[in-house]
């Protein structure tokens, strides 16, 4: 009988909703060329400003899934590095970093297991961008290699006065 | 840069590849780096293969969505826009495989003023294997139409026939 990581604590969490998040700065036209080098995606824009203040964007945008990869960690925020020194079995990926509680489930691996996006904008260069995230489901499957559960998280992405850029929904997964 | 109008597409059509590769653990450690991801299956083999027990250091699913996301917006243009991608990760790439974005066009249909095409899209390595299926819903203008607007709001597409 595979154990039921499906506590009634973990219950407890679907629906579970964080408050906005800001981003700890505005979106840089720094961060914003590293990032897009690494895609290796180069539409101008991108980076180039003469077209994209001609363009439908009026300036220069980062890329269409750039808003979930914005939350940088604040100098105040402690270091998740550190625990490298501490617990060998650390992964580098410090859990529940959504704004949302972490889910006590003890199992070891961490992979992702896809992602829906709705586009609606994107995020210019000097904008701020904040996040709303919620756990839609928690849930386990068991199979041939193992027990996994899947945590089904929705991020609403918006920039100042509530201007909606993405929703996105990621399935995370736990083996 | 694409001109391409909802009356330019066809069901069953092939849109243009998108190749990336062959992927390299640099290529791997320049986009965790970007985004500040230090999740060690991706950067650290003895980690990875040992402690989760997976056949070498991963290329990130993060960065694999962003191909999709180019095959589609690199498709519709500036004049299209591309408003719903979802996948699946569930094939694994490592280092050394080369990557090519797919798309087919499963649906095309008039919404309000514009039109709405949907495609599977997937994402295949060198040896022909499927790692990251899915799908993706693209709206276009259509010939002598308005311009898609930005930003976008689906409302502005209307009730679903």
């Amino acid at each position: 009988m595979p154990v039921n990581y499906i506590t009634d604590e973990v219950k407890a969490l679907i629906g579970a909703r964080s408050g906005k998040v800001l981003a700890y700065h505005p979106v840089e036209a720094s961060e914003v060329r590293r990032f897009f080098q690494a895609i290796m995606d180069p539409a101008p824009r991108y980076w180039d400003e003469a077209w994209a203040k001609s363009s439908r964007y009026g300036g220069l945008v980062a890329p269409p899934a750039f808003p979930p990869f914005a939350f940088r960690r604040a100098p105040t925020e402690p270091d998740p590095l550190d625990r490298m020194h501490t617990d060998p079995e650390f992964d580098g990926l410090p859990r529940g970093d959504r704004g949302l509680p972490p889910i006590p489930v003890p199992l070891p691996r961490l992979l992702n297991g896809g992602y829906e996006y709705e586009f609606y904008r994107y995020a210019m260069v000097g904008e701020r961008i904040y996040r709303s995230s919620a756990y839609l489901d928690i849930y386990q499957r068991d199979g041939r290699s193992g027990p996994m559960v899947l945590i089904i998280t929705e991020q609403k992405f918006t920039t100042d006065n509530d201007v909606p850029l993405i929703t996105a929904t990621t399935t995370t997964i736990l083996r | 840069m694409s001109d391409l109008c909802f009356e330019d597409v066809t069901i069953g059509q092939d849109i243009p590849n998108v190749v990336k590769g062959p992927m390299s653990t640099a290529h791997i450690m320049r986009w965790s780096s970007a985004m500040e991801n230090w999740h060690r299956i991706h950067y650290d083999w003895k980690f990875a293969t040992g402690h989760d027990k997976l056949p070498d250091v991963m290329v990130n699913g993060s960065w694999k969505q962003h191909v999709l996301i180019q095959l589609l917006t690199d498709w519709a243009g500036e004049r299209g826009w591309l408003l719903k991608i979802g996948f699946q990760f569930r094939g694994m790439n490592v280092p050394g495989d080369l990557l090519t974005a797919w798309g087919r066009v499963t649906a095309a249909e008039p919404r309000g003023a514009y039109g709405v095409v949907t495609l599977d899209i997937g994402l295949r390595n060198d040896k022909g294997v499927e790692g990251t299926p899915g799908t993706a819903t693209v709206v276009l203008p259509r010939r002598g139409g308005p311009a898609v607007p930005y930003p976008f709001d689906p409302a502005c597409l209307g009730p679903a026939a």
